[in-house]
């Protein structure tokens, strides 16, 4: 009996803690622009002037003031059309590398997605509530 | 004492034995002379003049691209560490040098951000050919913008063909054996 509620006051305490909502799991698709060509579906790295971007590169997430909220490596791309509206015809297209990756963020209002030698990517937390992975173009 | 000098030699005998040129895409892998009796078909006319360069082998050894395709055609592979699709391309273009015994040379070519990346890669690969860590004015001058290129160089240093993303070994093989006469 005593177990009994010892387990429920456990569960308990583990339903109040991640009810808070402490932290979000922001679901990213980081897009390099390279425009390469490749064929679709393949793994890439970011291709110049973006070769710094691949599969072991370090990102941090910086919330307002700069202090790092997450820190990880970005995963291996796939080649993505760069412009779906095209029908190119032929196997090998211009495309874009895509790394999708999943950060917790705790709460900010705002954040900030570095990568070495990249312009750093501003974006507001209310953009994480949808439903789809928030997409991260880069710029050189 | 003695077992101290006996230590001692130890060490230094252990040391020479993982120095000696046994790394791994290092010296001990460049391609010995051209087999006797081989000759090779001259390049188009056409072609265009493989851009030249200077590297150091992932051991350090200094290598120039020229010095290789002076006596036998060369495939370059511009690889990367972190490329996971690479080292299948990198294996399929050693299998389709490796059917001409020596005739033809394979170069694996790295950035200078992935030294160490780099000897881990030619480490697990252990292809029996040597890599490079060339710097970025290499990969501009070959259009390499992205590590899984392979540039097919004929004796002499004209260049052949490229495969941006890899070429086969069904698509290698045959112009490779258009390189060797009969």
């Amino acid at each position: 009996m005593r177990l009994g509620a010892c387990c429920l006051l456990a569960l308990l305490l583990a339903g109040c803690s991640s009810g808070g909502k402490d932290t979000t799991a922001a679901r990213l698709r980081v897009v390099v622009p390279d425009n390469n060509i490749r064929e679709e579906g393949v793994e890439c790295a970011g291709a110049r002037p973006f070769r710094q971007v691949h599969r072991g590169t370090k990102f941090a997430v910086e919330d307002e003031d700069g202090g790092v909220v997450a820190e990880g490596e970005l995963p291996a791309g796939r080649a993505e059309n760069a412009d779906p509206s095209i029908d190119w015809g032929v196997e090998r297209i211009p495309t874009v590398c895509v790394m999708e990756l999943e950060v917790d963020l705790p709460e900010r209002p705002r954040y900030r997605f570095v990568l070495p030698d990249t312009v750093p990517l501003e974006f507001d937390a209310a953009l994480l509530e949808r439903d789809e992975p928030l997409q991260l173009v880069l710029s050189g | 004492m003695r077992l101290l000098a006996s230590l001692a030699a130890l060490f230094v005998l252990a040391s020479c034995g993982g120095g000696g040129g046994e790394t791994a895409g290092g010296a001990a892998d460049l391609p010995g002379p051209v087999p006797a009796g081989v000759e090779f078909v001259a390049p188009p006319g056409s072609a265009l003049a493989a851009p030249d360069f200077s590297a150091e082998l992932i051991d350090g050894t200094p290598v120039r691209a020229s010095d290789l395709w002076r006596d036998r055609p060369v495939v370059l592979v511009f690889t990367a560490s972190y490329c996971d699709r690479c080292a299948e391309i990198h294996r399929r273009a050693a299998e389709a040098v490796g059917a001409h015994d020596g005739a033809i040379a394979l170069l694996g070519v790295v950035g200078e951000d992935d030294v160490d990346g780099g000897r881990d890669y030619a480490d697990e690969l252990e292809l029996g050919h040597p890599v490079a860590v060339a710097s970025e004015r290499v990969w501009l001058d070959y259009a390499a913008r992205e590590p899984g290129l392979v540039v097919l160089v004929a004796r002499g240093g004209k260049v052949l063909r490229g495969w941006p993303g890899g070429a086969t070994v069904a698509e290698l093989r045959p112009r490779l054996e258009e390189l060797i006469a009969r």
